[in-house]
């Protein structure tokens, strides 16, 4: 898979779903927003959230792409997206995005695994953002 | 609203999404509920009835745009803020159309939230009052009033700014205007609307029955007093004492009442012991209370307690199209009374009713619709059955002061009704002599007309019953096919 490079386009073999893609997976405004807007606790708990969210929505696009079940794959996509963007996961959001639209052309199983991809980038930031912030916190 | 707690739902499918917003909304103090699709949204929107309401617009089954349609034919009044993706701005615009009152785009930072918010809830609580003081103003009902008129508009307000007050209320306007009816009105919208509220026609009873009316009697007190009997104002302890036509009241009595109002205490006829009571007291004359004062039938003293809150009632002429309102409701209520078909005025009736100066104000036109309901049996109220003053065309000038009392209610001799003009002014055109009952014809028509086609005052004035001027009209009715 070829590794994302700050404003390159994203990956060949999906065709171009991106023109220019932040080089971090997670925007570090928005989650660092999102973490002075909150107590340790509850910033935690979202994560935590949107962790278990990525868990669950990945696989169950993957298995939607798989099926050709498109409509629920768009919905799923849409879920993705929105989680993605509450706690600045953009790149994931981003791609999560172009899955929800019906005329992207790229091949939905080949979305989703880059989705599922994106979203352990965006877990590790976010392991890494957390473990700071608790260690701040302590 | 705005900065205060307050109620939240937050319709949201993404789990994520939904945690953000919680965290974010409970730590500004706010009470919070998820609703996860549109479909579980409606119901607990209804049943909690939230102030504001965060709405995903991408749901999961029913879309955000129908719930909220949903939510309005509920009756949901909350504030809605849209919460859209950053390229979602052609939806929100849609959802604005629909009542939304902004939109939030993701991800949204808890600042941005919090002012999104509590400018939602001002905007609602604005718009809520908004609706208030227009219905407050458009009303078209008070307290069994008809009339939507700025006149009308007026007198509810002062009913209600003065209801709560223990101040007297002293009523003006011509006779047919509503007196008693604001006298109630300003009862059943006080405090002491659970107490009783006792009205007295200080013109309708004999001078030296007065005082017991008011004050009541001891057994023995006078020739005929043969039990103890409470007076008008023991009654109202507690609660409301209207006295009509009060420039009416004799010097004597006059003194009497002055001391009650002064002290809240009387004594019965023929008691030497002292009652105290609680009374709110509202008065109503149809002459004009200071010029009575000037003329020195009326005591300056007791006018000054009296006349502490003045509310004047309009008359009819002045309250345009409260006359076709009010008009239409007397014909489906005396319509169902007689068992009658009316449904409504056709459309040259009601400008003729529009037009009409209306001297006897709404008692005359309850009698002139009374008139035809009994007279008539049709679907609509065609111009033809309207009685020929209001066909002339004539507006006519309208009393500068009404000159005569308020009518008694029952038909009987009334000894200040004003006489009819000598029959050579009633028919000026009489040269002949013509048969008795063409007589008896032209007579009570013009006596209907000298009264403003008040049937029962012309019965009284003829010295004959009321029935008699209904059987006679419909008869010549009948006789002109």
């Amino acid at each position: 898979m070829t590794v994302v490079q700050g404003v390159q386009p994203y990956v060949d073999e999906t065709r171009l779903w991106c023109d220019r893609c932040p080089v971090s997976a997670i925007d570090p405004d928005i989650a660092g927003q999102l973490a002075a807007d909150l107590s340790a606790a509850d910033f935690v708990r979202i994560l935590k959230t949107f962790e278990a969210d990525l868990g669950r929505l990945s696989a169950e696009l993957e298995a939607a792409a798989g099926a050709g079940r498109l409509e629920e794959y768009r919905r799923l996509a849409h879920s993705l997206a929105g989680a993605a963007a509450a706690v600045g996961a953009r790149r994931l959001e981003q791609v999560a995005r172009i899955a929800m639209d019906r005329g992207n052309g790229n091949d939905p199983a080949l979305l989703a695994v880059r989705v599922r991809q994106e979203a352990r980038a965006a877990l590790a930031e976010l392991d890494a953002l957390t473990a700071a912030r608790q260690a701040g916190a302590g | 609203m705005a900065g205060a707690a307050a109620r939240v739902l937050i319709v949201e499918d993404t789990p994520t999404q939904a945690e953000v917003a919680l965290a974010l909304l409970r730590d500004m103090g706010h009470e919070t509920r998820l609703a996860t699709t549109g479909e579980e949204a409606v119901p607990l929107a209804a049943e909690w009835r939230p102030d504001a309401i965060l709405m995903d617009l991408e749901l999961p089954g029913i879309s955000g745009l129908d719930a909220m349609r949903r939510m309005r034919a509920e009756g949901v009044k909350a504030a809605v803020v849209v919460v859209t993706s950053q390229g979602g701005i052609g939806s929100a615009v849609e959802a604005i159309r629909e009542g939304a009152v902004d939109y939030l785009p993701k991800p949204y930072p808890k600042a941005r939230l919090s002012t999104t918010l509590a400018n939602a809830l001002e905007k609602r609580a604005l718009a809520s009052e908004l609706q208030e003081v227009r219905s407050r103003l458009s009303r078209d009902r008070f307290m069994g009033f008809i009339g939507a008129s700025a006149p009308m508009q007026a007198v509810y307000r002062t009913i209600e700014s003065v209801a709560a007050s223990r101040a007297s209320v002293f009523i003006t306007g011509e006779s047919g205007t509503g007196k008693e009816l604001a006298a109630e009105a300003v009862h059943r919208a006080s405090p002491r609307r659970s107490k009783a509220f006792i009205a007295l026609n200080c013109g309708a009873i004999p001078r030296d029955l007065l005082e017991s009316e008011v004050f009541g009697h001891v057994r023995g007190a006078f020739t005929g007093a043969t039990d103890t009997r409470m007076g008008a104002a023991k009654l109202a302890d507690g609660g409301t004492l209207f006295l009509d036509e009060i420039g009416e009241m004799p010097p004597e009595m006059q003194v009497k009442l002055l001391r009650f109002l002064q002290t809240g205490s009387f004594q019965p006829v023929g008691s030497s012991k002292a009652e105290k009571v609680d009374v709110r007291i509202v008065s109503a004359t149809n002459r004009d209370p200071w010029a009575e004062v000037e003329a020195g039938r009326f005591r300056e003293d007791l006018y000054y307690r009296l006349y502490v809150v003045p509310l004047a009632m309009p008359p009819l002429r002045e309250r345009g199209s409260d006359v076709v309102l009010i008009a239409r409701h007397l014909l489906a209520a005396f319509a169902a009374e007689e068992g009658r078909r009316f449904r409504g005025f056709a459309p040259e009736a009601e400008a003729a009713l529009a037009a009409y100066s209306w001297p006897g104000n709404v008692r005359q036109l309850q009698n002139v619709v009374r008139n035809i309901v009994v007279l008539h049996d049709a679907e609509s109220v065609e111009a033809a059955m309207l009685p020929p003053m209001l066909l002339r065309g004539g507006v006519q000038a309208a009393p500068a002061a009404p000159p005569e009392p308020a009518p008694m209610p029952v038909p009987v001799l009334a000894p200040r009704e004003p006489l009819l003009p000598p029959l050579t002014e009633v028919f000026p055109g009489l040269a002949d002599f013509v048969p008795l009952a063409e007589l008896e014809r032209r007579y009570m028509l013009a006596a209907l007309d000298h009264v403003a086609q008040d049937v029962p005052r012309a019965a009284a004035i003829l010295g004959i019953n009321a029935s008699t001027i209904y059987r006679r009209l419909q008869a010549w009715r009948a006789e002109a096919g």
